[in-house]
């Protein structure tokens, strides 16, 4: 996409690097919560290092062009969203199995991708959580202006 | 034995900072140092000499009475999360406090200013 504030950021060599470096860091934090129920990771780790790439773009390119790519009130839907789902789920288990949150789903195949019932959802939810927390807290104290008089 | 004694110097080397120091951010920087030691001493409480990971892979057949005990792991993992949030809380209040006073000395923010 057009960068549209050219002059906000870092030099042009670090913007350079950082376009190639950023979807590294993002993959890496997928592949983490991804295979969270089979290896050490999960979805907080995930989470974690998905947050500190956008937080490596925002130091690059300034706090205009992310939030052009990702606007802040879409992340604190999707944090509130994260929470929400996770009472559903256990809503569902406490109606259909009759405890709060009991295991509704297949256990699938031991040391495989689908397995394990209901922990890889819950990986996802609590990676896109944590994730939009942790952007959140950086934002609000990297974007902090003193009000002048 | 050595290493839980070290263990509490280490807290000990936190509250120290905490109590003798004038600048805000030194006071953060060892309130987190006092959190820090707390989560070794839980981790090495959990360690058992020739134990193994907690944890199930193919190909490797570990029995469980071979396994380093993961409860205080998990623990840990969540005192890291609260520490997290607790940082952050800190350094919000520092900055607000700056705002105000113009300074991060403990020892001259003493004036009420409405």
């Amino acid at each position: 996409m057009h960068n549209k504030y050219p002059n906000e950021g870092m030099s042009l060599i670090v913007k350079t690097i950082t376009r190639f470096t950023v979807w590294l860091i993002f993959l890496f934090g997928l592949y983490i919560f991804i295979h969270g129920h089979l290896s050490p990771g999960g979805g907080f780790a995930g989470g974690v290092i998905m947050a500190l790439s956008y937080v490596h773009l925002t130091l690059a390119f300034g706090k205009n062009y992310v939030n052009e790519r990702m606007k802040i009130a879409t992340m604190h839907n999707l944090e509130a969203l994260g929470g929400i789902l996770f009472i559903v789920i256990g809503l569902i288990g406490l109606y259909s199995l009759g405890h709060f949150l009991q295991n509704f789903m297949g256990k699938g195949t031991l040391y495989h991708i689908i397995s394990a019932g209901y922990i890889p959802v819950f990986n996802l939810i609590i990676c896109v959580k944590v994730g939009m927390g942790l952007y959140l807290v950086f934002y609000y104290l990297a974007s902090y202006q003193r009000k002048e008089g | 034995m050595i290493l839980y004694i070290m263990c509490f110097f280490l807290f000990l080397v936190g509250v120290y900072g905490a109590i003798t120091k004038r600048d805000l951010i030194k006071i953060i920087l060892a309130i987190g140092i006092m959190g820090y030691s707390v989560n070794l001493f839980l981790i090495l409480i959990a360690y058992r000499t020739g134990a193994l990971v907690p944890i199930l892979k193919e190909g490797l057949h570990i029995l469980p009475s071979d396994m380093v005990d993961p409860l205080p792991q998990a623990l840990v993992l969540t005192s890291i999360v609260i520490e997290l949030g607790i940082t952050a809380l800190m350094s919000a209040l520092a900055i607000r406090i700056y705002e105000k006073y113009k300074t991060l000395d403990i020892t001259k923010i003493r004036r009420l200013k409405g």
